[in-house]
């Protein structure tokens, strides 16, 4: 079967994930190694096949075991490869190198990667070449690039083969001596790396290590397993600037073998390629930081040919040389010739642009000899880079837009610095600065390109960024971004971008506001039939931006709203969706402004008008959304529904939809809806019964105090007079009973604070009429609870049950709904005291008690007469009376023998009770006018006069 | 020290992007991982990658005239190197990466960060970015040659040996070399030379004649202004190419009496040592008057391609050609008015030189009535261009002026261009190649020396000369102010005395 290799392994390499949806890892590993086995495959194509291995091993060996297999397999390929295929032996070297590291198979000395590595060491040294054509050269310097990424991935792993690289490095005349340079070069730096971590080693440990002497000790620490490689500093170079320490081993200035091996590798530096020179002079210049005694001029032979270089990484090398040795290795002079130089460079004509700007960072992280900064990353020029000097690097407008950014941000850090100290001339660096900005300004007004545009407002954006607190300049840049802007309005969303950005990062300049302002200004100035469709677009995009800065005044902007869609322009007939939701991104900012108050009514006629004239619905359904909440909820209310969106979504995501309003949405779902809490977060409990007595006592004693006036003397007419309260349907209709509001004991934070508490309940059976709600201001967990008076209008004066729920709000403006525990209302609570008119005594009262009492018993019908009888003690008795029915006595208290007690029921029902001890018990006489009732009332009696046994007995 | 991934994007214009190469380089990655911890971002799928790239350079969308990600204000555009963002699961900054852009192709590579993550190290702390410059400069070469435009066929040729050439220069992410521009050659056994080892950049032996071939060339760059706010500005930059396959030569250059230094001397790494005054004079700053003119010694040993053994720039006393160019609005038409001298020490002999003058932001040209001195004149009405062709010589008062008036009045509107509105017009010499180099070396003044006396000849040596030159009119939106060390640019720009009102 042939199959297409060549397309087959690029679309792997191409997107792997998509490659291997359709087959599994395992299975094209499998298949690349039958097919790197069959010897019918030509070498061009088992290249081919490697390449997978090369490029994804840990995809296709995702364990160490895989890992191991695959490389003894490849190994196997490797010993049968005929010695000519030079080409597919160096790729299946380096196949192996990357599966056996990135399976970790070398971190962990596994059996396999032993193996590989006597293969490299074998084939490294192996200098018979018996064929003259080079081939195996070249098959030798692969192996050594494989050993140098081994030692690269696992530090110290070829320490002990030290010497030997040595020895082939200097017996090497081929060109590929370079090979064993770059490797010599790195085990010598790992080396000397270990022996800085090692406690106590000095002169004779690194003497040791040079002469291949490792001692025991040393092998018994490669043998003991993998070396301990989570500590990843060994990885990273050794010379980061000033705050960057590097470890040091102390040896005393002797060390000649250390030395001689660094002259002979710099003796022979030149030989290399610049990429190897480059390693090697960085390796090396990272063994001599860690040995103070080597000096550091062992460099200075190589500096004056780095220095001369074309190539950029070989001069980069002499930057790091310097930012490791400072002066002990560059005088003075050196460092004002390599700054002069660094500036030249950065401007050559024969350079690429890319070497420039590279040129051009350098000058910004300058390692100076003595740096006055603590080098945190941040741009600083070299001290000596003069203005002078800088002014070679002066953008002009031929610049490409990096290279003119790049010399605008280094220039302008030049001027801040001389205006800084107050130099002679000042101001007109500055002055030159401002001018090119404007040349920018005037090609983007004649027609630039995107190009040009986008690199101006960054230009305009770094100048600020330098220069925010220059107020001529920057007042005179925002008047002219206002003109290009009214000529080209497209450049709106670079102007917002420009304001949203100049807002964020320089937080104490208010330059963003005043450009805002000032694109107000000049938006709502122009006459309206100048206009045109991308104009008011744009114009549109830009207000709401301004509507967001709560320090611009918005009247004009609802001035331009409303005379756009006045009835005399096209708009809201042409029902243009899009316009109209730029339009409604307007108001939707305007209804969070903090001067609301003020613009409500003509914004709420711009909402109005949309809602009802708009052509489009969708427009109209938004603008009557808003209308409705900007009518309907507080400002605050407003505020916290709006806002939640915009905050949580971000600047970014507000940009990129369509619309504002597809974002606004999804934050109003959020603050619309209401939530429901999975458990009471509150309930209405009975307020305690001491305070309810108390309170009810003072009415009492109110009462009695307006005692005055007439009361009738007959039980007739007191009964009469009494009756006729009632031709008032509302007379003592209604019982009020005292609860409050008790959160939940599982305290959840989130909800220690309610406000807005909207109470509802409803009715279980149809004993009473239904109740309205009740609106209770705030409950905080930590505050005494509110009260809540429930007034319950009986239709018969039975005990039932409520049910409730309350709506509320919490702190992060979220609605909820909660449903609270059920609310008992026991029979006694519909208890009233008599309601006779306010003005009558005792005595009337008792004359009413008396005609009722004779009249319940006489008349038949509703009406029933009942005795109850229970063993009580007086004192039991008169505690009972006292404690239960003292509201309700009718008959003086002093009067013991015999207690006469009335219960009102609302809405016309009464209980009466005569009380008296008999010999054997107490007899509750009871009557009513409300037999239903008499089922209750026993129950009632029984439980207040069991209990009252209990406490006296 | 090494890069992580590396790829090569094929464009035109933005448009038909495909990515042609790739490659990653597993181990670099593995140690990536170990260096950067969690913070850790791995390399994306291509087709992500290239989505990412476009975006960073400014290419993606190309319909659209403003998207955030690509056009941000904050966007870091001055460094050289780009941030991808990647999206999705994996998320985070993928950083250094590096990118350059020459013709239809886009190369792009992510260099290894040696250093720890946070705080962000600064580019001139990492080698790789350095390394990463100079092998995609190298790659760059190699695919597209000197030219910048080979045919695609030659082009897809080349890609398809990358893997090979990669195996030679970057075999596991550490690039070690560039690509050679030449057929590879085989590797060869050096003979013998005693204890001498040979260059790496020596891939074998040439056995054949022996011979140095040196070229020079030189450009001025001018821009003349002609008004009394703003100095005319000139200097000339030079390369020394050479091509020679002896072990060891020493090439000596010399300036004519009262010539300027050279400066800014840049070598091949191949010169084996520079005397520390060749690098003394600097074009950013001209403090001292005694600097070292000379003679400039370059000892090398050179690769077996041609290659360029120094760059120089320097300061010119006269600009080759004065020129003055005037433009007046009268009525409909406009009054043009040049007038070109050449200077006495250079030679009066060119290839084929012509003048161009393009007018942009106005209609077509309809009359063109405008006389010559010298030479002919060639309107191409459709693209608002004059182009006048001097020819091999100047007269012999060395002196040429074009006089005339044009009207445009065309149907449609020409050419446009932001720099060059209203009256701001140039006049840009073509081919101008006098077949002598006025500046820097002489030609006499080259000295070729070869150790150990093996016959040799210089053979063609070439002398040439470019000119390019522009010529504005009115001075409003180019430059800003004269300053000292105003800047030059790729174009040399005339102008006239002619000051609007």
């Amino acid at each position: 079967m042939a199959v297409n290799w060549a397309d087959r392994v690029s679309a792997f390499s191409r997107s792997p994930s998509r490659f291997l949806s359709g087959t599994t890892a395992e299975a094209f590993l499998a298949e690349l190694l039958r097919e790197l086995r069959d010897d019918r495959a030509s070498d061009s194509v088992k290249v081919l096949l490697v390449s997978p291995l090369c490029e994804h091993p840990t995809l296709l060996c995702p364990s160490d075991s895989e890992g191991e297999e695959t490389a003894l397999e490849l190994m196997s390929v490797f010993a049968q490869c005929p010695a000519k295929s030079v080409q597919l032996r160096c790729h299946l070297l380096l196949a192996l190198a990357s599966v056996l590291v990135c399976s970790s198979c070398v971190s962990v000395r596994s059996p396999a990667s032993r193996d590989f590595l006597d293969l490299l060491l074998q084939v490294s040294q192996d200098t018979g070449d018996l064929h003259g054509d080079g081939a195996l050269l070249s098959l030798r310097a692969t192996a050594c690039d494989c050993l140098r990424e081994l030692e690269a991935c696992s530090p110290g792993l070829l320490s002990q083969h030290l010497e030997l690289f040595g020895g082939l490095r200097q017996r090497e005349s081929s060109r590929f001596h370079q090979a064993y340079a770059g490797l010599h070069s790195l085990v010598l730096r790992n080396a000397v790396y270990q022996l800085t971590q090692e406690t106590g080693a000095g002169a004779e440990q690194l003497k040791a290590l040079l002469g291949g002497n490792t001692s025991v000790a040393w092998e018994a620490d490669q043998d003991s397993g993998p070396t301990n490689n989570t500590d990843s500093t060994v990885l990273s170079s050794l010379i980061l600037g000033p705050m960057g320490t590097v470890p040091s081993l102390q040896t005393g200035p002797d060390c000649k073998e250390l030395r001689s091996i660094l002259s002979s590798l710099l003796e022979e530096s030149y030989l290399l390629t610049p990429l190897c020179q480059a390693a090697l002079l960085h390796r090396l210049t990272e063994v001599v930081a860690m040995v103070p005694g080597v000096p550091p001029a062992i460099f200075r032979a190589q500096l004056l040919r780095l220095l001369g270089t074309s190539k950029v990484c070989l001069l980069h090398t002499t930057l790091l040389m310097k930012c490791a040795f400072t002066d002990s290795l560059f005088s003075a002079e050196d460092e004002a010739f390599i700054v002069k130089r660094l500036v030249a460079l950065s401007q050559h004509p024969l350079l690429t642009d890319p070497e420039k700007l590279f040129y051009m960072d350098c000058i910004l992280h300058f390692p100076e000899n003595r740096p006055i900064g603590c080098g945190d990353g941040d741009e600083t020029l070299p001290v000596l880079l003069t203005p002078r000097l800088a002014a070679a690097l002066l953008p002009t407008v031929f610049n490409d837009s990096a290279t003119m950014l790049a010399r605008l941000n280094l220039l302008s850090l030049v001027y801040l610095e001389e205006g800084e100290e107050g130099e002679g001339g000042e101001g007109r660096g500055l002055a030159y600065l401002y001018e090119h900005l404007m040349s920018l300004l005037r090609i983007v007004e004649s027609g630039g390109s995107r190009e040009t545009v986008v690199a101006f407002f960054r230009a305009s954006f770094l100048f600020l960024w330098h220069f925010y607190h220059m107020e001529c300049y920057t007042s005179s840049l925002v008047e002219k971004l206002c003109e290009l802007y009214l000529r080209h309005s497209q450049l709106a969303p670079h102007l917002i971008g420009l304001a949203d950005h100049t807002q964020d990062r320089l937080c104490e300049s208010n330059w963003a506001e005043g450009l805002l302002k000032a694109l107000q200004r000049v938006i709502t100035d122009v006459p309206l039939a100048q206009l045109t469709s991308q104009d008011l677009r744009s114009h549109l995009k830009t207000l709401a931006r301004v509507a967001e800065e709560g320090k611009i005044a918005q009247r004009s902007t609802l001035h331009f709203l409303s005379s756009i869609i006045a009835p005399s322009s096209s708009l809201c007939v042409s029902g243009d969706w899009r316009l109209g939701n730029s339009v409604l991104a307007v108001c939707r900012r305007l209804l969070v402004h903090p001067s609301l108050d003020s613009l409500l009514v003509p914004l709420a006629d711009i909402l109005q008008h949309l809602a009802c004239r708009y052509g489009d619905t969708d427009v109209q359904d938004h603008a009557r959304l808003y209308y409705a909440l900007l009518t309907t909820l507080s400002q605050e209310k407003l505020a916290g529904v709006l806002a939640q969106g915009a905050t949580e979504g971000g600047r970014q995501v507000k940009k990129r939809s369509l619309s504002s309003i597809v974002a606004d949405s999804e934050g109003l779902t959020s603050m619309l809806t209401i939530h429901q809490t999975e458990r009471a977060i509150f309930s209405v409990v009975e307020m305690n019964p001491e305070l309810r007595r108390d309170t009810q006592a003072d009415k009492e004693s109110d009462l009695n105090q307006s005692e005055a006036g007439e009361c009738p003397d007959e039980a007739s007419a007191a009964l009469e007079a009494y009756r006729s309260q009632f031709d008032d349907p509302d007379f003592a209709s209604e019982i009020t009973l005292s609860y409050q509001l008790a959160h939940a004991q599982d305290p959840d934070p989130r909800f220690d604070q309610l406000f807005s508490i909207r109470l509802h309940f409803s009715l279980t059976d149809d004993h009473y009429e239904a109740l309205s709600d009740i609106s209770v201001p705030c409950l905080f967990r930590e505050r005494p609870p509110p009260a809540v008076q429930l007034r319950l209008k009986p239709r018969r004066p039975h005990p039932t049950t409520l049910r409730a729920s309350a709506i509320f709000t919490t702190q992060d403006g979220l609605s909820w709904h909660t449903v609270l525990p059920a609310i008992r209302v026991a029979f006694q609570q519909a208890f009233m005291p008599l309601p006779a008119p306010p003005a009558w005594r005792r005595g009337g009262k008792l004359n009413l008690f008396e005609g009722l009492w004779d009249e319940l018993c006489s008349e038949s019908g509703e009406c029933a007469a009942s005795l109850f009888c229970c063993q009580l003690k007086e004192a039991a008795l008169i505690g009972l009376v006292e404690k239960h029915f003292l509201p309700y006595l009718i008959s003086d208290w002093s009067r013991k023998e015999e207690f006469k007690v009335l219960f009102f029921l609302p809405p016309q029902s009464h209980v009466l009770l005569k009380i008296r001890s008999e010999e054997d018990a107490v007899h509750f006489d009871v009557a009513t006018d409300n037999w239903q009732l008499l089922s209750h009332i026993s129950s009632y009696l029984l439980t207040i006069t069991s209990s009252q046994e209990d406490t006296h007995s | 020290m090494s890069v992580r991934a590396l790829w090569i994007i094929s464009h035109e214009k933005g448009e038909n992007v495909s990515i042609r190469f790739s490659r990653r380089f597993s181990t670099v990655e593995h140690r990536a991982k170990c260096l950067a911890g969690p913070s850790h971002v791995a390399v994306p799928e291509e087709s992500t990658v290239l989505q990412l790239l476009l975006t960073e350079l400014g290419l993606s969308d190309s319909d659209k005239s403003y998207v955030a990600l690509r056009d941000d204000c904050l966007h870091r555009q001055r460094s050289p190197a780009l941030e991808l963002h990647v999206d999705g699961p994996g998320k985070g900054i993928l950083w250094p990466v590096l990118a350059i852009s020459q013709g239809p192709l886009i190369l792009a590579c992510l260099c290894l960060v040696d250093a720890p993550p946070e705080p962000r190290p600064p580019l001139a702390n990492l080698l790789s970015v350095s390394q990463g410059l100079t092998l995609l400069a190298g790659l760059q070469n190699f695919l597209l040659g000197s030219g910048n435009k080979p045919d695609s066929e030659a082009l897809a040729s080349r890609l398809a040996t990358l893997p090979s050439v990669l195996l030679q220069v970057c075999p596991l992410g550490t690039p070690l070399d560039v690509p050679l521009l030449g057929p590879p050659a085989t590797p060869t056994v050096p003979t013998p030379a005693g204890n001498q080892k040979q260059p790496a950049w020596k891939t074998g032996l040439h056995r054949g004649r022996a011979v140095v071939n040196v070229a020079l060339k030189e450009t001025v760059r001018s821009m003349q202004y002609g008004s009394q706010s703003r100095q005319d500005l000139w200097d000339v930059y030079g390369t020394c190419e050479v091509e020679g396959v002896l072990p060891n030569v020493t090439v000596t250059l010399t300036l004519p009496p009262n010539g300027s230094p050279l400066q800014d001397i840049l070598v091949h790494p191949c010169v084996t040592s520079l005397d520390s005054s060749i690098l003394t004079a600097s074009s950013v700053d001209n403090s001292d008057g005694s600097a070292f003119s000379g003679p400039y010694k370059f000892p090398f040993s050179p690769p077996l391609e041609p290659f360029r053994l120094c760059s120089y720039t320097s300061q010119v006393p006269v600009p080759p050609i004065l020129g003055s160019y005037e433009l007046r609005e009268e009525e409909n038409q406009l009054r043009v008015s040049v007038n070109l001298k050449l200077h006495e020490s250079v030679k009066n002999s060119f290839e084929f030189c012509e003048a161009h003058l393009p007018f942009f932001n106005r209609d077509q040209m309809g009359a063109v009535d405008v006389k010559v001195s010298s030479g002919q004149l060639d309107v191409s009405k459709e693209n608002n261009l004059l182009v006048w062709t001097l020819g091999q010589k100047f007269p012999k008062s060395r002196e040429v002026t074009l006089e005339g008036r044009i009207t445009f009045s065309g149907p449609t509107p020409g050419p446009t261009d932001p720099l060059c509105t209203e009256l701001t017009a140039y006049i840009k010499p073509e081919n101008f190649n006098p077949k002598s180099t006025l500046y820097g070396i002489q030609q006499d003044r080259c000295v070729v020396l070869v150790e150990r006396r093996q016959s040799f000849c210089v053979q063609d040596a070439a002398w040439v000369q470019t000119f390019s030159c522009r010529l504005v009119q009115e001075d409003v939106p180019l430059c800003g102010p004269s300053y000292k060390f105003q800047p030059l640019d790729p174009f040399c720009v005339w102008s006239s005395d002619y000051r609007p009102k």
